[in-house]
């Protein structure tokens, strides 16, 4: 493709060539320039023996004039040189050659990739960052202390004089409920004892109370039953059947142990 | 001969923030034979409140009642309580019969040492001529043929004394040993 492209250049020089080549060079006299123009101003160039040089101030120096700066610069001087134009302009025009066309030297430039990722602006930073911060000292472990819940049974103190203190009810047996034979044994026992007429005795209960240590007995005609007041020694003293009756005449009571057949 | 029934009754009652229980035995006339009470036991702060409710079924039961076990020789035929006590849940031993004697309001029964079975653990004994019978409550460790042992005991023993006065007894000793230490 390129070879053809340099053929085509090539015609295109050798045509241009041809084209150019019979032509001659004309010395022409000039011209005065006469502006042509309708009822302006003739362009007239006064002549002034020199010019001053302008100063030029841009803005910047306008701002800067009062400041250290701006007075250290040095004002900007326009000199006049030769004008070598203003006489040649309407006499003379320069032929311009131009060269032909040569073929270049081609180089391939690589295109650079595209970005895969378009890169994302304005992105906010989060408002907050905890900074994480390390604590040199550790915590001590705290100590244990150990309280026992466990309930002691404490000591044990003998009360068996506080309870002997208190008075003992004793119900009475059922006498009917004895065997009759018994029952006379017991009866004769009981005149026996108290030396009282047994018709003149009402029987108020039989009782198996402890034959020594009783300190107190009371009757509780309501309930049928006794009360005894204990010693200590009426603890492990035997057991034997206790007879009270009263006295149909007077009311007082009488009481004997009786024995057991 | 056969050996004296021993009859126990345990009691543990609560004087301010002190626990004590004391354990009578008698015989079966009601007469004392031992007697023993516990000092008073003051539960702290922390031991109420890690205890919580368990607090008094565990004293009186684990702490108070085998310390008294403990200092019996020999141990007792029956083991009688309130039935306050053992309705709470008392296990008791099974060394003995563990009940609860308590007087009722039910007719009488036709005569002196008849039952009448309430409930599995429950029966009613009748222990005198006319009068009210004797509720008895076994513990649940008791069986039925310890239970049938536990009735001939009782009432053998219910025709000489009043089986749930001791009780009473107990709490009013109970009662004037604190009175007497304070």
């Amino acid at each position: 493709m390129f070879g053809r492209v340099k053929d085509a250049m090539a015609d295109a020089a050798e045509t241009l060539r041809q084209a150019f080549a019979g032509l001659t060079v004309v010395a022409v006299a000039p011209e005065p320039f006469l502006p042509r123009s309708h009822g302006s101003a003739t362009l007239a160039a006064v002549g002034l023996t020199g010019l001053e040089p302008p100063v030029t101030a841009c803005r910047e120096m306008l701002l800067l004039r009062d400041a250290t700066e701006g007075k250290a610069l040095e004002p900007f001087h326009a000199l006049l040189h030769d004008e070598a134009g203003w006489a040649t302009w309407g006499a003379a025009a320069e032929v311009v050659r131009m060269t032909p066309l040569e073929a270049g030297h081609a180089t391939r430039v690589a295109m650079p990739p595209l970005p895969r990722k378009a890169q994302a602006l304005g992105r906010m930073e989060p408002p907050f960052r905890p900074i994480p911060r390390r604590q040199l000292d550790p915590l001590t472990n705290p100590g244990t202390r150990r309280l026992d819940p466990t309930l002691a049974g404490g000591g044990v103190e003998p009360g068996l004089e506080a309870m002997l203190s208190l008075a003992v009810p004793i119900r009475a047996e059922d006498i009917h409920q004895l065997p009759k034979g018994m029952w006379m044994r017991y009866s004769l026992q009981l005149v026996r004892g108290t030396g009282e007429n047994v018709r003149n005795l009402e029987v108020l209960g039989l009782f198996r109370i402890p034959r020594k240590g009783v300190a107190d007995l009371r009757h509780d005609p309501g309930l049928g039953r006794i009360l005894v007041r204990l010693e200590a020694s009426a603890v492990q003293a035997p057991r034997a059947p206790f007879i009270l009756a009263r006295r149909k005449d007077d009311g007082g009571l009488v009481s004997c142990f009786v024995e057991d057949p | 001969m056969a050996d004296p029934i021993k009859l126990a009754y345990f009691m543990a009652v609560k004087e301010g923030a002190s626990y004590l229980g004391g354990l009578l035995v008698t015989d079966t006339s009601g007469i004392p034979l031992d007697f023993r009470y516990t000092e008073p036991i003051t539960p702290t702060r922390l031991q109420s409140i890690l205890y919580g409710k368990s607090l008094e079924p565990h004293l009186k039961e684990e702490v108070i009642q085998k310390t008294l076990l403990k200092e019996l020789k020999t141990p007792p035929d029956l083991f009688i309580l309130s039935a306050t006590e053992l309705a709470g849940g008392w296990s008791g031993e099974a060394k003995y019969p563990v009940m609860a004697v308590q007087k009722s309001q039910e007719s009488p029964l036709a005569k002196v040492g008849d039952t009448f079975r309430a409930g599995p653990r429950e029966l009613l004994i009748q222990l005198a001529e006319g009068a009210a019978p004797l509720r008895v409550m076994f513990a649940n460790s008791v069986d039925a043929a310890a239970q049938e042992q536990a009735v001939v005991k009782l009432l053998e023993a219910g025709y000489h004394m009043d089986l749930a006065e001791p009780l009473e007894r107990v709490t009013a000793a109970l009662q004037s040993l604190v009175v007497k230490d304070a």
